[in-house]
């Protein structure tokens, strides 16, 4: 974890305008004024969505070909190819900001920028198909609603179209994981230890408590984050808790419990050096991930090789 | 190279800016549009600008430059230009929305012509685009470009909307 070496020139009059602008919620478009660091904040978390994307394909896509069924295909292509696209709206929202796609994807393939821990944890059987909806895309959705509220225009608009189009993601897996849930003993017990892999690395996914989250003020200063990461795992475990315990399943969490006078559930301690290796490239897939993404792009080549040279030879590029 | 991307929702309905997508040329431009943006109900038609043929101005920039000047005194023809216009900060997947069309010697000059005829509410931000720089889906692949989107339901939240096994709030687990 980087400390947010936040340069804020506090006396600048157009830091005072373009903070009553935020606080009468409006949006902040290309063009008007910004401070460097909303910029620089706005790329990091940006990108670093884009590639959680474009990675978040991996691993529901190796089971595209053992689907159990038709409908359970088309499904999952269709959930696989919008991460695609969701990718592409955000890695637009940092080109607004001046970002280079060549160099946000470079980032990527050497290693050098995060994506989300949760992808690099492996799919070991369909149930986990089923759990990453559920959980994965439950969690990520409270954090896009979030998101959709951002003060930067381009970034909020993404979150809208991708929380309107993720929904499906969400209860696609959910409706799998009670149907396996309500099935015969071994597809019960697939859920079981689906659920038992994926709660946690879920429960992280949203990120550090807030208390070890530096950039939190400076985001919720400016609208960029509307809840902290406590407040987003609150609702998501709010939601989620009780309706994977409705389904027969049970949470892999022996301190788990309902407070009645907060009407939230609390959890229990959560295992941060965990978070952290698998964050700093040290989890079960961290190195598989990287590879993918490396050999789609390398064997990509030769298809933008073509592309730009048909592009060359049109008679309007001829003739300009 | 990166292309703005605008999307017509229906028939009447005016083209709405919705992002962009890299594209070596304006056919890939366009094919990319349309798979980024047409994967869901509901498009009937998509176009593509190159982004830095896009004439922006949000209300700060005109209120910190003031009115749109014409650079290079271009007396030439008048052109066609389609104007788009930001007219809210309400929650949206879109950013500017095609408002009409004026003829003028450039992006400048067509800016200023419909600030000059725009109402009093004012815009939030402006887009210029040359009607010429546009390259537009043709209407004989609407069908087969957009109209799958439709038949495909187990992409819509609602194909699944009984799934909920919800226990009342607060009961014991």
């Amino acid at each position: 974890m980087t400390q947010a070496a936040a340069s804020v020139d506090e006396g600048d009059p157009r830091l005072r305008r373009f903070e009553a602008r935020i606080a009468a919620g409006e949006k902040i478009e290309p063009g008007d004024w910004m401070p460097d660091e909303y910029r620089r904040q706005l790329i990091r978390m940006i990108s670093q969505h884009a590639h959680s994307e474009v990675v978040g394909m991996l691993p529901e896509g190796a089971w595209i070909t053992r689907a159990p069924s038709l409908r359970r295909k088309l499904v999952l292509i269709a959930k696989v190819q919008d991460e695609a696209g969701h990718g592409q709206y955000l890695y637009h929202a940092a080109e607004t900001l001046g970002a280079d796609r060549d160099e946000l994807e470079q980032a990527l393939l050497t290693g050098r920028a995060k994506y989300s821990s949760v992808f690099n944890y492996p799919t070991l059987t369909w149930a986990d198909v089923g759990m990453i909806g559920w959980l994965v895309d439950g969690a990520a959705i409270k954090n896009q609603l979030m998101l959709a509220q951002c003060s930067y225009g381009p970034y909020s608009r993404a979150m809208v179209r991708i929380c309107s189009e993720e929904t499906f993601h969400h209860k696609q897996g959910k409706e799998m994981v009670i149907a396996y849930a309500q099935g015969t003993p071994a597809q019960r017990r697939m859920a079981q230890d689906a659920l038992d892999r994926w709660w946690w690395p879920a429960v992280m996914m949203l990120g550090p408590h807030d208390s070890d989250s530096p950039n939190t003020p400076l985001l919720v200063r400016w609208g960029i984050k509307t809840k902290t990461n406590d407040q987003v795992r609150q609702e998501f475990i709010d939601e989620h808790a009780p309706e994977l315990m409705e389904a027969g399943l049970r949470i892999p969490d022996p301190d788990l419990r309902y407070d009645e006078e907060t009407g939230h559930w609390v959890h229990g301690p959560i295992d941060w050096d965990e978070f952290w290796r698998v964050v700093k490239g040290d989890g079960p897939c961290n190195v598989e991930r990287l590879a993918a993404r490396n050999k789609a792009h390398a064997e990509g080549a030769w298809v933008r090789a073509a592309l730009e040279a048909y592009a060359a030879r049109r008679p309007e590029a001829v003739e300009a | 190279m990166r292309w703005e991307v605008f999307k017509q929702d229906a028939p009447g309905k005016p083209h709405q800016a919705v992002g962009s997508v890299h594209g070596a040329d304006p056919e890939h431009a366009l094919l990319n549009a349309r798979h980024v943006f047409g994967r869901r109900p509901a498009a009937v038609s998509v176009w593509v600008v190159p982004a830095d043929r896009v004439l922006a101005r949000t209300a700060e920039e005109l209120a910190a430059e003031g009115p749109p000047r014409a650079a290079g005194g271009d007396a030439g023809q008048a052109r066609r230009f389609h104007v788009f216009r930001k007219s809210s900060h309400r929650r949206s997947m879109t950013f500017v929305d095609h408002v009409g069309d004026v003829d003028a010697v450039s992006h400048e000059a067509a800016l200023a012509a419909a600030i000059a005829a725009d109402g009093p509410e004012p815009a939030l931000a402006w887009w210029v685009v040359a009607a010429d720089d546009v390259t537009r889906s043709d209407p004989e692949d609407a069908p087969s470009w957009f109209e799958p989107a439709r038949d495909k339901t187990y992409k819509q939240q609602s194909a699944y909307g009984t799934v909920t096994p919800r226990r009342e709030r607060g009961a014991a687990p």
